[in-house]
C-alpha cells in the first residue's frame, strides 16, 4: 500500500515491530493514571497500525490519545521491540494537523505564538527587579514557564547566580519554540531569530537556562544552529552548578525527580546529584529514578490539553515521595514543579522545589 | 453497533463514564498480545462484583456476547472480542483485599497487576511462586483465566497449584464461591480448578485467594552453552536424575541469543544453545550445593562453556534479557507466532530436533527459546506478514509443530491457553468424549454462549 | 439577578477581580463568580493556602488554574483564612459546576466585618461593573 501519511513513510518499520507484548503498560504514565488501554503506548501503535492498514483514518476520533502523550519516552525505554513511540507520536500529530484534525489547546497554541511571544497570551514578563546588560558573559534565558508562572523559582535562580558573582543578564525573551514541533505545527521562525540575535547582540559565550526542554531546543533543534554555529554553548543551570563548591548544608531528607527533558531525552542524571549531594548528606532515590524515573506527567503539551490526568499522573509521582520519606523534593525543571506542586495534596508535608530555589533558601539562611 | 436501548442500560449500570464506544477504545480492545484481532461493539469498566452481575444478567437476557478482560497480555486471542459483543475491562478492580501472612493467605482482585502483589509480599519476605514473564504488567484474573505458568514452573508449579478459592459471576449473574481460604479442602466438587483456566468461558472471577510461599532468600544462577541442541536437550531431561530442582531452568536457542545481543549489552556467546539455571535456598551454601550437582550434568552433555554468575546484577540481566525474549524477536520480521507445545521433559531434546527440521522444512525461520525444566518449550515462527507465500508457510509449520509435540505425548498449549490460536487443533489432542464433555460443562454455566465465545473449540458441534 | 446571560445574585458582595463575598456568621465565604468562571473554563487547580494564613487586602493570597489561564487570587478584606473547601483540591470541577455554592473556596475571618460594605454590592452597581467589564473583556483586553 501506497504510504498516506508521513508518519507511515518515516516509522512504517518500526510501527510493525511493536508485538503488542503491552509491557508499555508497566511506566506509561497516561495508562497508569487512566487504565485506558487506548492511551497506552501499545494502544497508540495499534491505532496507527489499523491506520496503515487502511481499516481506519486519521481523524477527530484520534485526538484524545495522539495528542495525550507526554512525549517521555518510558515506553521506549523499556520497549523489548525497540519501537519510539513518542517520535512516532510527534510525526503522526503533524500529519492530523495537516488533515485539520488538532486538540483546541495546540491549535490555541500556535495561534497564540503567532501574536505573542510567550505561550500565555501575556504581555508583560517578570522583569525580577533589574535592568538588560547591554553585554555579559552569560546570558539566564528563563523560559515562559520560569517567566510567567514560577517567577519564585527564576529569581531564585538569578539570586545564586548573583552570590556566585556570575556575569550575567537576562534578555527580551521570545518563547525557545520548541513545543511546536512536538504537537504537529512548524517552527516559529520569527520568534526563534528573535532569540537568536538577541542572544547574540550580549555577546555572551554561552546561554544558561532553568529549562531543560528550552535547553534541548537551542541544543538541538536545527533553527538554533546560527547560533550554535557562533559557537555559544547552551547548558542547563545544573550543568553549571555541579562544580560549584557552595559550602552549604543541610540535614533534612532530599530526594531528586529526573524530569524527563533532562534525563531520559538529554542524560543528565548525575550532574544535578553532584551538587545535591554536597550539601545534602541525607539523600534518597525515589523508587524509579534515572532513566526510570516516573514522569510528572506536564509535559508534550498534556498539562495544557488534558490538564485533569496530567495532575493524577503526578500524584502518582508523589505517592514515590511519600514512599521515599522525603522531606524535600529537587527537581531541574520548572514544569515539573509547576505539575507537581499543583498535585500535592495538603496532608502531604513534603515541599517541592528546583535546586536552585532550595539552594538559594539555603544561602539566605546561611546569611 | 451496540443497541441504543443497551447502551443506556450499561450505562445504568456502570455510569456514564465507564462505558465506552469511542474508536480509540475500540481499537484498543481488539487485540492482546496475540496476533488475532476482532472489534467489539463496547467496553466497560466495572468497579464491583455486583456491576460485574448487573452486567451479567443483562447480557443473558439480550444474548449480548461479553470478554473479559485484564492487562490484555494474553498470547492466544483469549481476550479478543471473538464475537463482538462487550468487552468487560476488570483492571479497575486491582486491590488487595486480604494479607494475611499467618494463613499464608492473599485474597485478590481481578485486576491486580502481578508485580504489585510482589511488591506488597516482598516487605514480609514472601512470593507468589508462578513467575509470569509479562508479570510487570499482567493481572491476577488473567493468571488464572490461563492457569500461568512462567520461570519458576519446573520447582513450584504454576498458578493452579495456588488457587485456594474464587468468587465468580456466572453467565446469568449468579455470583458464587468456590474452595476457601483453607491451605487443604476437599469439600465439595474442586470447582475451584474447574475455572482456573477456563479462559473466561466459565464465568468472571472477580475475587481470589491465593496461596502464597516464603521466599529463599538466596539463588545461585548459571549458565552453560551448547554446540549442539540435543545435548541441551538431554542436559535438561539428565537434571531430573540429579536429586535435585533448580527453581529455573530456561532454554534459549541461536536466534533468541543473537536477537538478545542485538538489543541488550549482555553479549551471550552465540551458540546452538543457551541453559540458564537457578537453584535457591536459604544459605549460599545450599544454593551453591544444589547448582553443582545442575553443573555436573551441563558437563557430562559436551558444553561449550559452563560460568556461574558473578553478582545479582549479572543474574537479574540474564534474566530480564530471557523475559523479553519474544517480544525482542519481534523486531526480526514483521509477524510472529509464539508457540507454547509442551512435552515430557524426556522428549525436550526430540522436541528440539523436531521444531529445527520444521523450520528447514518449511524454510521459514523458528526462533526456540523455553521453560525447558518442565518441558515447556516457546518456538516462535518468523515470518513476513506481508508475503502470502511465507503466511502459508507458517500456517504449515504451525500446524507440523503442533502434531509433533502430540506425537511425542505432548500439548498444545502449557500454559498460554487455547484461545483462538489453538482451537482448530484441540481434536489432535483430545478425544471426541472429552470434547462433548467439556462443551457439556459449558452448557451448564453459559448456556447461552455468552461468556468469552468463539474460544476453546466449544463452539463446534 | 441574571445580566447578560451572567448570574449575580443580588445578595452577595463583589471583588472587583471576580470574587464574590458573603457573610455566615462573623466569617465571610468567598469564590468565583459566573464571569470569570465562564471566562476561565474548566478549572484544574486551586491553591488552598492553611488556616491562619494572613490576608491583606488588596493583595494575591493565593492562585486558580484553568487549561489556559492563571488567575490570583486577591484578599477582599484584612483578616485570616479560616477555612478552605478541602473538596476542591480533588475537585476543582466544583466551581464549574456550582460556583455560588458546592464550589465555595475560602472562609475568612475579617479583622473588619464593616470593610465588606466597601465591595461592589447591589443591583445597580453590580450591573453596571459587570457591564464595563463585559465589554473591557470582549475587546480582548
Amino acid at each position: 500500500m501506497e504510504a498516506k501519511y508521513d508518519f507511515e513513510r518515516k516509522y512504517r518499520e518500526q510501527i510493525l515491530r511493536c508485538s503488542r507484548c503491552g509491557f508499555c503498560q508497566a511506566v506509561c504514565p497516561v495508562y497508569g493514571a487512566t487504565l485506558r488501554p487506548g492511551l497506552n503506548a501499545r494502544g497508540k501503535m495499534l491505532l496507527l497500525k489499523e491506520v496503515m492498514d487502511g481499516r481506519i483514518d486519521l481523524s477527530n476520533e484520534l485526538i484524545e490519545t495522539l495528542f495525550q502523550c507526554t512525549t517521555c519516552a518510558s515506553c521506549t525505554h523499556n520497549c523489548p521491540s525497540g519501537v519510539e513511540v513518542s517520535e512516532i507520536i510527534k510525526v503522526a500529530r503533524k500529519d492530523m494537523v495537516d488533515i485539520g484534525s488538532c486538540h483546541p489547546a495546540f491549535t490555541g497554541m500556535h495561534d497564540v505564538l503567532l501574536h505573542h511571544d510567550n505561550i500565555y497570551a501575556e504581555d508583560e514578563a517578570e522583569d525580577f527587579g533589574r535592568g538588560k546588560k547591554a553585554t555579559a558573559r552569560y546570558v539566564f534565558f528563563a523560559g515562559c514557564v520560569g517567566l510567567y508562572r514560577e517567577t519564585e523559582a527564576t529569581e531564585a535562580a538569578l539570586g545564586v547566580l548573583d552570590k556566585l558573582g556570575v556575569d550575567f543578564t537576562l534578555i527580551e525573551e521570545a518563547c525557545c519554540a520548541g513545543v511546536l514541533e512536538d504537537v504537529g505545527f512548524p517552527m516559529n521562525d520569527k520568534l526563534v531569530e528573535t532569540n537568536i540575535e538577541r542572544i547574540l547582540a550580549t555577546g555572551a559565550e554561552a546561554v544558561i537556562t532553568g529549562c531543560p526542554y528550552c535547553a534541548r531546543t537551542l541544543n538541538n533543534k536545527m533553527q538554533y544552529a546560527p547560533l550554535r554555529a557562533k559557537g555559544v554553548i547552551i547548558m542547563h543551570i545544573a550543568q553549571f552548578l555541579k562544580d560549584y563548591d557552595l559550602g552549604l548544608h543541610t540535614d533534612k531528607k532530599v530526594t531528586y525527580h529526573d524530569p524527563c527533558d533532562l534525563g531520559r531525552h538529554c542524560g543528565i542524571y548525575e550532574e544535578p546529584r553532584q551538587t545535591i549531594r554536597k550539601l545534602a548528606p541525607n539523600f534518597v532515590e525515589l523508587p524509579h529514578h534515572h532513566a526510570d524515573a516516573l514522569c510528572c506527567g506536564a509535559g508534550g503539551g498534556v498539562r495544557g490539553a488534558y490538564a485533569k490526568n496530567s495532575i493524577d499522573m503526578a500524584r502518582r509521582r508523589l505517592k514515590e515521595v511519600e514512599e521515599a520519606g522525603a522531606e524535600v523534593v529537587l527537581t531541574e525543571c520548572n514544569s515539573c514543579v509547576h505539575n507537581l506542586g499543583n498535585a500535592k495534596l495538603r496532608k502531604q508535608k513534603f515541599t517541592i522545589c528546583t535546586t536552585t530555589q532550595f539552594i538559594h533558601d539555603l544561602m539566605e539562611e546561611a546569611e | 453497533m451496540i443497541d441504543e436501548r443497551i447502551k443506556a442500560d450499561l450505562i445504568r449500570i456502570v455510569g456514564n463514564q465507564n462505558y465506552t464506544d469511542n474508536l480509540i477504545d475500540m481499537v484498543s480492545y481488539s487485540y492482546d498480545a496475540s496476533e488475532h484481532r476482532a472489534r467489539p461493539s463496547c467496553a466497560v469498566w466495572v468497579e464491583t462484583t455486583a456491576q460485574v452481575s448487573e452486567v451479567m444478567k443483562l447480557a443473558n437476557r439480550e444474548k449480548i456476547p461479553v470478554t473479559p478482560r485484564g492487562a490484555g497480555t494474553g498470547l492466544s486471542g483469549l481476550s479478543v472480542p471473538a464475537h463482538a459483543g462487550v468487552v468487560m475491562d476488570l483492571t479497575r478492580m486491582n486491590r488487595i483485599l486480604e494479607l494475611r501472612i499467618e494463613d499464608r493467605l492473599a485474597v485478590v482482585q481481578p485486576g491486580l497487576v502481578y508485580a504489585d502483589l510482589e511488591k506488597a509480599l516482598a516487605p514480609h519476605g514472601f512470593f507468589f511462586p508462578p513467575d509470569p514473564s509479562s508479570g510487570k504488567v499482567c493481572t491476577m484474573g488473567g493468571t488464572v483465566g490461563t492457569n500461568a505458568g512462567g520461570v519458576k514452573g519446573a520447582k513450584y508449579g504454576t498458578t493452579r497449584d495456588y488457587v485456594l478459592g474464587l468468587e465468580v459471576v456466572l453467565a446469568d449473574g449468579r455470583i458464587m464461591r468456590t474452595g476457601g481460604k483453607t491451605i487443604k479442602n476437599v469439600s465439595g466438587y474442586d470447582l475451584t480448578r474447574l475455572f482456573v483456566a477456563s479462559e473466561g468461558t466459565l464465568g468472571i472471577v472477580t475475587e481470589i485467594a491465593l496461596k502464597i510461599n516464603p521466599k529463599p532468600t538466596m539463588t545461585t544462577t548459571a549458565m552453560a552453552t551448547f554446540n549442539d541442541l540435543e545435548d541441551a536437550g538431554r542436559a535438561v531431561a539428565e537434571v531430573m536424575r540429579s536429586g535435585i530442582l533448580p527453581s529455573v531452568l530456561e532454554i534459549l536457542g541461536r536466534e533468541t541469543i543473537v536477537a538478545i545481543n542485538q538489543n541488550t549489552d549482555l553479549n551471550l556467546p552465540e551458540v546452538e544453545a543457551l541453559l540458564l539455571a537457578e537453584t535457591d535456598g536459604y544459605t549460599k551454601g545450599e544454593t551453591d550445593f544444589q547448582m553443582g550437582k545442575v553443573v555436573d550434568v551441563f558437563r557430562r552433555n559436551n558444553p561449550g562453556m559452563v560460568k556461574l554468575a558473578a553478582s545479582q546484577e549479572e543474574a537479574a540481566g540474564l534474566w530480564k534479557a530471557r523475559k523479553s525474549a519474544y517480544a525482542v524477536l519481534a523486531r526480526i520480521k514483521s509477524h510472529f507466532v509464539l508457540e507454547d507445545v509442551t512435552v515430557p521433559i524426556g522428549r525436550v531434546p526430540a522436541l528440539l530436533k523436531g521444531i529445527q527440521a520444521i523450520a528447514r522444512k518449511h524454510s521459514i525461520q523458528i526462533a526456540t527459546f523455553g521453560h525447558a525444566g518442565d518441558g515447556n518449550l516457546h518456538p516462535q515462527i518468523l515470518y513476513d506478514g506481508y508475503d502470502p507465500a511465507q503466511v502459508r508457510s507458517m500456517e504449515a509449520a504451525s500446524d507440523e509443530l503442533f502434531r509433533l509435540s502430540i506425537e511425542l505425548e505432548g500439548t498444545l498449549t502449557g500454559e498460554h491457553g487455547i484461545g483462538l490460536s489453538k482451537a482448530p487443533f484441540m481434536t489432535l489432542e483430545h478425544d471426541a468424549v472429552s470434547l462433548e464433555m467439556m462443551r457439556a460443562v459449558k452448557r451448564v454455566f453459559d448456556p447461552n454462549n455468552i461468556l468469552n465465545p468463539g474460544k476453546m473449540a466449544l463452539d463446534a458441534a | 439577578m441574571e445580566f447578560q446571560s451572567y448570574n449575580m445574585p443580588d445578595e452577595l458582595y463583589y471583588e472587583p477581580n471576580h470574587y464574590w463575598v458573603r457573610q455566615e456568621g462573623d466569617l465571610l465565604v468567598m469564590g468565583m463568580d459566573d464571569f470569570a468562571r465562564k471566562l476561565a473554563g474548566q478549572i484544574v487547580f486551586v491553591q488552598l493556602p492553611e488556616e491562619g494564613k494572613a490576608i491583606k487586602l488588596g493583595k494575591k493570597f493565593a492562585s486558580v488554574e484553568s487549561g489556559k489561564w492563571l488567575g490570583k487570587v486577591y484578599a477582599p478584606v484584612n483578616g485570616e483564612i479560616a477555612g478552605v473547601n478541602e473538596e476542591l483540591e480533588t475537585n476543582p470541577g466544583l466551581i464549574n459546576q456550582d460556583c455560588y455554592g458546592a464550589g465555595w473556596m475560602y472562609k475568612i475571618k475579617p479583622d473588619d466585618l464593616g470593610e465588606v460594605q466597601n465591595l461592589l454590592h447591589g443591583t445597580e452597581a453590580v450591573q453596571k461593573w459587570l457591564a464595563a467589564e463585559i465589554e473591557k473583556f470582549a475587546k480582548g483586553a
